[in-house]
């Protein structure tokens, strides 16, 4: 796992607040309802940050940001260098 | 029962047997797309005129989309599509209050049935593919995705990367699915004919909507009776509606997406609005609100987004003020949410015992439920009384409301909580009978086929809401989202 995933583990711990429940890269966030859409907003803002790319939020959708795992692929995919 | 009934059951019964039978894409589409305008038709043939057009329309743009994808061309289709939903659903109520001579002739523009369901998935597809979906129907894929008979009139809103590899697929609709499929059917008419009990009640103009219509100097628990009320009567017959609608595109091995999951369960703003009218809501979520509150990162414009987003999601139902602020109040509700979360992470609070989480779902049960005076109120003078009868300490001795209706509405939500909690228990029995197979087979068949008797079951129930219901004129037994 990489150090950018490992903090971004540790953002989703903190929003999710659920004391006992384990997250990996691979726990579904989204579709589980673990994460709600202002959360959703504050991952796509840690998720900017931690690849210093900008990320067009008109290019992802929800499922997009299910999991850890799956937001750095979005991240690859649609991010663009930040001006 | 209605011609258009025993039409749309004997659509499905023949999309059944087609389904089971004909291997061919090609064919079950076509099938599909005339069984579905058909039955569309049948609202009137300027209503299938307006559908043609916005299905041609916006598979014309979508084709010019994907050859050179571009913003322009999105905002000229949303605009489209827009306008369309503009003229037919907001145009005849700005000219009922616009004083003007030529708006009046819009005054009585009847709205094509399923417009802000079929325009809003028009919508996504265009939107999905400035995304970057890879997504090529065909027209006739096109059209079946706009006229699918099941969900055209009143959703669930499907999105276009779910429906087109089940339109592409030649699968047989298996014993499951049918089965799964009648269950829902079941479920959702017993649901929907609850709905009509609570709006017509056990004694004749006893009901929810004689509650909200014919009555005046509410008291307190009056108001809170209906506004209950009204809740679980929008939610049976919303619900009902889209389990039948569920179950009708399973019988034929399609799975469309669901729109309710237990609402009133919810214990907090949030969560209620991922289990209430779902396809819309996460359709705002995902083409509004994301976008928008990705173009600042300041909290407050966060906050300013949910606010525009809930606002969305009251006019999407009508263009009335009564509308503007119920998406209002459940925006605020929403950001006080937000609010009480960032205080209890900034003081490290994690509120655990069980009673914190039941007084969280009285108070988003009770501030949810409130929200449904806006939603259903004549007039914002009516709504406003309901209120002020709430904070009236001295109304809460007297009732104008029915005793029969206070107990019609405890009834059910008793036994909607009942019927939970059985479903509940028998989760957890199948659970433990499948991992000790040693239990009897007629019981493990039970369990596994559950349909063989809950559609009997709710049907039989059904027939008894029925018997109890107090006859009434066609007008009172419509569905009520039809309208939106």
């Amino acid at each position: 796992m990489t150090p950018e995933a490992h903090q971004m583990i540790e953002h989703v711990v903190h929003l999710v607040r659920k004391p006992g429940l384990a997250i990996d890269e691979n726990t579904a966030l989204v579709s589980s309802g673990l994460i709600d859409s202002m959360a959703l907003v504050d991952l796509l803002v840690k998720l900017e940050d931690l690849t210093h790319l900008r990320i067009p939020a008109g290019k992802v959708q929800p499922k997009d940001m299910d999991t850890v795992a799956l937001m750095f692929a979005t991240a690859e995919r649609v991010g663009k260098p930040r001006k | 029962m209605s011609l258009r009934v025993l039409l749309y059951a004997g659509a499905l019964l023949l999309g059944i047997g087609v389904f089971a039978r004909v291997r061919s894409c090609r064919a079950r589409q076509a099938f599909l797309l005339v069984v579905s305008y058909a039955l569309y038709l049948t609202w009137g043939a300027w209503f299938l005129a307006v559908l043609l057009a916005s299905t041609a329309i916006n598979f014309l743009v979508g084709r010019w989309m994907r050859r050179k994808p571009s913003l322009t061309i999105l905002w000229t289709g949303l605009a489209f599509n827009l306008v369309l939903l503009g003229f037919f659903k907001y145009l005849p109520g700005i000219a009922v209050s616009v004083p003007l001579a030529s708006l009046q002739k819009f005054s009585h523009l009847a709205l094509p049935l399923g417009i802000s369901f079929w325009t809003f998935q028009a919508m996504s597809y265009l939107l999905d593919l400035y995304r970057g979906e890879e997504l090529d129907p065909s027209f006739l894929e096109f059209g079946l995705y706009m006229a699918f008979f099941p969900v055209a009139i009143s959703g669930p809103i499907c999105r276009m990367p779910d429906m087109l590899p089940q339109f592409r697929s030649g699968q047989a609709p298996s014993r499951d699915d049918r089965g799964r499929g009648l269950s829902r059917i079941a479920t959702g008419l017993l649901m929907m004919q609850v709905a009509q009990l609570l709006g017509k009640g056990i004694l004749s103009g006893q009901g929810v909507n004689a509650g909200f219509d014919q009555i005046s100097g509410w008291s307190g628990p009056d108001v809170w009776c209906l506004a209950l009320g009204y809740g679980l009567q929008v939610f049976f017959d919303f619900a009902g509606y889209s389990h039948i609608a569920i179950g009708a595109a399973r019988m034929m091995g399609f799975t469309v997406p669901e729109n309710f999951a237990r609402p009133f369960t919810s214990t907090t703003p949030s969560i209620f609005w991922t289990r209430w009218h779902m396809s819309l809501s996460f359709w705002i979520r995902d083409y509004v609100f994301l976008p928008l509150a990705m173009l600042r990162r300041q909290e407050w414009w966060r906050k300013f987004c949910l606010l525009v987003a809930m606002v969305l999601f009251g006019v999407w139902h009508r263009g009335t003020l009564l509308f503007v602020l119920f998406g209002c109040y459940h925006g605020v509700l929403l950001i006080l949410h937000r609010q009480t979360q960032q205080a209890e992470r900034k003081l490290n609070w994690q509120p655990t015992a069980r009673a914190w989480t039941v007084w969280s779902w009285i108070v988003t049960m009770a501030l949810v439920n409130l929200g449904w005076i806006l939603f259903r109120a004549g007039s914002l003078s009516q709504a406003g009384e309901m209120f002020s009868a709430l904070l009236l300490p001295t109304s809460y001795s007297r009732h104008a409301v029915s005793f029969s209706l206070y107990g019609l509405v405890l009834g059910l939500a008793l036994a909607y909580a009942g019927a939970l909690y059985a479903i509940d228990t028998l989760d957890a029995y199948a659970e433990r009978t499948a991992a000790a197979p040693s239990r009897s087979e007629f019981i493990a068949v039970g369990l596994r086929d559950r349909w063989v008797w809950i559609a009997p079951l709710w049907t039989t129930a059904c027939l008894l809401v029925l018997t109890l219901m107090p006859h009434q004129t066609h007008a009172a037994n419509v569905f009520m989202y039809r309208f939106f």
